[in-house]
């Protein structure tokens, strides 16, 4: 991954994502940052609550970003303002007098005022940018090339429109009006995802879960993106579904050259199907590699927890599993020095203090 | 062999629809053995569900019971009426469901929801040991009257009279060693954060619990001599209040670490054997012995070997003795009873007064047989005069029902062709029919009864060998225990401490301030892992447990996975676990059972099926998921599960299996045995079946499953063999 000539079709750069306010300000997304190549499939797992959903959601603005931003094919489409806005409102307290120190008032000289009135004006070019990006982004229809799928197929369909209207509504909004074009761009969606011509006309509850996730799926794709957005697609369905929803999204990857960003807790699957792995927690990416290489060689131990307590179809050794736990107080020594993002090995990168980083690279050359 | 705790028989159970009756489970039988636990496998609509609400007694309105028993400690559970239903639902049999939301109360406290149901379950245990305890002294006492031992209600008071003090030492000690194991845990954790600089709220909280946990772990057992040094760490930590920076925690770390090493110790003393030492204060001396632990418990042991217990279970093994005799002599009195009987039963056309007579008598030859000293409740012959009235009213009351039945379609029908005539199409459809088989019903009626003597005919011939000694020691401790619950009683306090090591035991953050707070609060994984510790608070028999852990991620699975099988180890708990993920079931299963629209197709031991699968949609189940070296394509089983109004004739399965055999399309196949334990119902085990290969996806796995596990065994063996050289040189 290091000698990457090609712009990556997805980057996301320093993301972070921020709920709340004061005392229940809750960082969901902290500072992430990852690459997504053409035609690769990126895995992003953690435990519930960790952000994976919130980063996906994110990346096609459904959330306003707090900071950080995500390119699409070298062009921005997400920039973060709120960091800028109150960085500003921050700045113009200080001039006027009303920030506090503890209990002493900060004064700033005249040189200071000139300079906090200049990074201002700096920071609003900044969010008028962003403003512009996004605008040109929604013009050019790149946010129409990144595509979701939800995870529940029952709440993610609207029970009064017919399959025929939730698939071409996309089309509609972007002021398609031909209506034979239409039917047929629906006919040959359901055609692709393997339903039948007939299924148009009804509506998503005469579906069983699997065939209703094939409509979502449907609908993702007739856009044409380059991008999808699976956000836990399987996790509602039935055994024997998950694999035809799972074999399904594998030939739209190589007959449409997809691109997807597959969020999951299922692991076996996650390394089924993924090319790379992210692995969060609480906010942050604490490691990302290859899947053979993150399977093969773990080094978060985060990570190691994880995959430890994968249940597997092999009733003997998983008698016999130790699961490992984590413990972040223990684990780690971060009172010292700040965790940062380092590469082990070309393409395997981990969270870790400089301590660690050394501590991570003898384990693995051993 | 273990013993039985719930027997499912010939369960049929079927649903009212508009459009018919829709057959959910068809004739499934299975066993659930003490402490094991039994998975149940198959894709959504297969009745595994219905099966498990069946036993819960939760069947919804439209449901009909086809017939079929669920044998249950001395009660089927499919006669049983509403009210007796109660005493079993959630108390001994308790559910875990999918969907937490509908079973947690949105306007009780969390804590409140937990601590309730272990209080009021503490409550009904000592009512109902009470009860068993005085059953069984009272059949004891009888008994050993009955063989010339006239000083039993001399001993049997001394046993209860120690057997209650024992009650007595054992919460005193349990909740001394409670504690203190808390505040050990508690005051580590905080000179944890005290060293890393976390000096934030939750310290504070824990500093603060850590001097309640630490102030109620003293007894005799567990801190003895060295309360003073604990007293005065506590008073230390108290003293020193809420500093505000790293240097005001400094005294308060001391006293932690000072407190530290007091309770490590306090909680690595060996155990006291409460019992024996009850014997011995209340019989021979009144005050605690002063010696070492374990010096203790086998001077303790000794006397109430010597003193009373040897001399007892002679007795108590002469009375258990006699009564196996007299029983099996009812026994044999009953089968030449019931045997001479059953001719009247299988008449081609019965009569009402001859069978009534009959059934009367067999009934009363029936109860007698029941031993008074049986510590496993013989389910079927407590059952015997329900399932025999239910059979017989059944035939009997069946001429009626099926006429009016008759009737009402008749007249439905013509209303129906009415509207059409009149050239309007009726909103309503005619509910078909629903009548009794009375053929089948005659048979029935018979079968219950030549069941019965099979079952005696078993018992008598396993008496044969019975050992008296090994069966007395099971009434002892069947006594220790009862006396035990009838006077353990739970306080609040000591609830609410169980359900904070609970919550945390299911993987939620600070349970303290979570304990008050409501359902809202929580998220949807949250309340699934509270509905998950509340079920584990009854301590029931049997969990049941739907889908448990489906919406949670992977790491929370296997914290609460591993905590159903510690419970289950430690309370010798029985599982129905049900699920659709292969691997959960894999970890959890001990016996696996694999059903498909409403019938067992696979059933044997965890190993044996997922090593050696024999029926097609086992393989199409376990081909389907991937594992972590799977490379190549996912083989999805095609098609959908088949209408249960109108279920197939043949293997159901036959019309999603490419593979499938003429045969399988005409005839239901068989429980083919395959082993003593494992069996499939596929005519592919048939003899004459032409041989085929398991899906290649599954035949790769097991490869490497194998590949994998001499890999390891290599390893193994090259390490011992390396310690083994290292212990030659040194």
């Amino acid at each position: 991954m290091s000698e990457k000539t090609n712009e990556p079709i997805l980057r996301v750069e320093h993301l972070c994502m921020y709920f709340g306010k004061g005392e229940g300000l809750k960082k969901a997304v902290d500072d992430v940052s990852f690459d997504i190549q053409k035609g690769e499939v990126f895995g992003l797992v953690g435990e519930s609550g960790c952000g994976k959903t919130t980063t996906g959601r994110t990346m096609i603005r459904l959330y306003d970003a707090t900071s950080g931003n995500v390119y699409f094919k070298g062009k921005r489409i997400v920039a973060g303002t709120l960091s800028y806005k109150n960085e500003i409102k921050e700045l113009k307290d200080k001039i006027a007098g009303k920030a506090k120190n503890g209990d002493q008032v900060i004064k700033l000289s005249e040189s200071e005022i000139q300079e906090a009135n200049k990074r201002i004006a700096e920071l609003r070019q900044m969010i008028k940018d962003a403003k512009h990006d996004h605008k040109d982004a929604r013009k050019n229809g790149n946010v129409t090339q990144i595509q979701m799928i939800y995870q529940d197929p029952v709440a993610s369909l609207d029970p009064r429109m017919t399959v025929k209207e939730i698939i071409a509504e996309g089309l509609r909004i972007q002021g398609v009006k031909d209506k034979e074009y239409i039917d047929q761009k629906v006919y040959e969606m359901l055609r692709t995802v393997g339903l039948v011509e007939e299924h148009a006309t009804r509506y998503p509850h005469e579906f069983s879960g699997g065939q209703r996730q094939r409509i979502g799926i449907a609908r993702s794709i007739i856009m044409n993106p380059e991008v999808i957005i699976a956000d836990e697609p399987i996790s509602a369905l039935d055994v024997s579904i998950r694999a035809q929803v799972i074999n399904l999204l594998n030939e739209l990857r190589e007959t449409m050259g997809l691109t997807i960003l597959f969020i999951a807790h299922d692991l076996s699957v996650v390394k089924y199907f993924s090319d790379r792995i992210g692995v969060m927690y609480f906010g942050n990416m604490v490691e990302m590699a290859t899947s053979d290489e993150l399977f093969a060689h773990p080094l978060h131990p985060y990570t190691r927890s994880l995959l430890s307590a994968i249940p597997l179809p092999d009733p003997e050794s998983e008698k016999g599993r130790v699961r490992i736990r984590y413990n972040p107080l223990t684990d780690h020594e971060y009172s010292t020095e700040t965790p940062e993002f380092r590469e082990i090995v070309p393409g395997h990168f981990v969270r870790c203090t400089s301590k660690e980083f050394e501590k991570y690279k003898a384990e693995y050359d051993k | 062999m273990p013993e039985k705790k719930l027997e499912v028989k010939d369960l049929k159970i079927s649903f009212r629809t508009t459009n018919g009756k829709v057959q959910a489970v068809r004739d499934i039988s299975f066993d659930l053995y003490k402490g094991e636990t039994l998975a149940i496998v198959g894709e959504s609509g297969s009745g595994k569900s219905v099966t498990s609400r069946a036993i819960m007694g939760i069947l919804a309105g439209n449901a009909i019971k086809d017939g079929g028993k669920i044998l249950y400690d001395g009660k089927d559970l499919m006669k049983i009426s509403e009210e007796e239903f109660q005493q079993v639902r959630g108390d001994k049999i308790a559910m875990i469901f999918q969907d937490p939301l509908s079973s947690l109360n949105p306007i009780m406290r969390i804590g409140q929801q937990l601590t309730e149901a272990m209080l009021l379950k503490n409550k009904a245990q000592r009512k109902e040991s009470k009860a068993n305890m005085k059953a069984m002294f009272a059949a004891l006492d009888a008994r050993m009257k009955e063989v010339g031992i006239t000083d039993a209600q001399h001993d049997l008071a001394k046993f209860k009279d120690f057997g209650l003090e024992h009650s007595k030492l054992q919460t005193e000690y349990t909740e001394a060693f409670d504690n203190a194991s808390e505040a050990l845990a508690l005051a580590e954790n905080s000179v944890l954060r005290i060293d890393s600089k976390a000096l934030d709220a939750t310290l504070h909280t824990d500093v603060t619990q850590f001097v309640h946990a630490a102030s109620r772990a003293k007894n005799y057992f567990v801190v003895r001599d060295r309360a003073s040094e604990l007293d005065e760490a506590v008073a230390a930590v108290k003293a020193a209040g809420t500093p505000k920076d790293e240097a005001g925690y400094a005294p308060v770390k001391a006293a932690l670490e000072k407190a530290i090493d007091v309770l490590k110790e306090a909680v690595a003393f060996e155990k006291p054997n409460t019992f024996t030492l009850a014997y011995y204060l209340k019989n021979v001396k009144h005050e605690i012995p002063k010696m070492p632990v374990a010096e203790m418990n086998a001077m303790t042991h000794k006397e109430t070997e010597q003193g009373f217990m040897d001399a007892f279970q002679a007795k108590a093994e002469k009375a258990v003795r006699y009564s196996s005799e007299e029983t099996d002599k009812a026994r044999r009195a009953a089968i030449e009873l019931l045997t001479s009987k059953l001719p009247i039963l299988e008449k081609e056309q019965p009569d009402k007064t001859e069978v009534d007579a009959a059934v009367k008598e067999m009934k009363a030859a029936v109860i007698k047989c029941l031993d008074p000293l049986e510590v496993t409740k013989d389910s079927l012959t407590h059952t015997f005069d329900t399932s025999i009235d239910y059979a017989v009213d059944l035939y009997f009351g069946g001429f009626k029902r099926n006429e009016k039945e008759e009737k009402r379609f008749a007249r439905s029908t013509a209303k129906h062709d009415k509207i059409i005539a009149r050239g309007k199409t009726p909103d309503w459809e005619v509910i078909p029919m629903s009548l009794v088989n009375l053929e089948a019903a005659r048979v029935d009626m018979a079968d219950t009864v030549k069941e019965q003597i099979a079952h005696f005919r078993h018992q008598l011939a396993a008496n044969e060998k019975a050992d008296f000694a090994a069966r007395t020691l099971e009434i002892v401790d069947y006594l220790k225990e009862q006396t035990e619950n009838s006077a353990y009683k739970l306080t609040s306090h000591v609830a609410r401490e169980r359900a904070i090591k609970l919550m945390e035991g299911v993987g939620i953050d600070n349970p303290r301030r979570r304990f008050r707070q409501y359902p809202f609060e929580f998220s949807g994984g949250m309340r699934q892992r509270i509905v998950i510790a509340i079920a584990l608070t009854a301590d029931p028999d049997i969990l049941i447990c739907d889908e448990p852990t489906t919406a949670l991620d992977v790491t929370i699975q296997a914290q609460i996975l591993e905590l159903i099988n510690n419970l289950k180890k430690e309370r010798n708990l029985s599982v129905i676990f049900i699920t659709h993920d292969l691997g959960v079931v894999a970890n959890m299963a001990d016996r696996i059972a694999v059903m498909y629209a409403g019938k067992i197709v696979e059933y044997g031991t965890a190993t044996e099926v997922f090593y050696e699968p024999a029926h097609p949609y086992t393989w199409a189940l376990l081909a389907s998921v991937p594992d972590l070296d799977t490379k190549e394509k996912l083989e999805s089983i095609p098609g959908t599960p088949p209408n249960m109004i109108y279920p197939p004739k043949g293997d159901a399965f036959a019309d999603r299996n490419a593979n499938a055999l003429e045969i399988d399309f005409e005839m239901q196949p068989p429980m083919f045995q395959i082993t003593d334990t494992h069996y499939a119902a596929t005519w592919l085990l048939h003899p004459n079946a032409p041989k085929l290969e398991m899906p290649k996806v599954i035949t790769e796995r097991l490869e490497r499953i194998k590949a994998r596990r001499e890999r390891q065994k290599l390893e193994n063996e090259a390490r011992n063999d390396d310690t083994q050289n290292a212990e030659k040189e040194d």
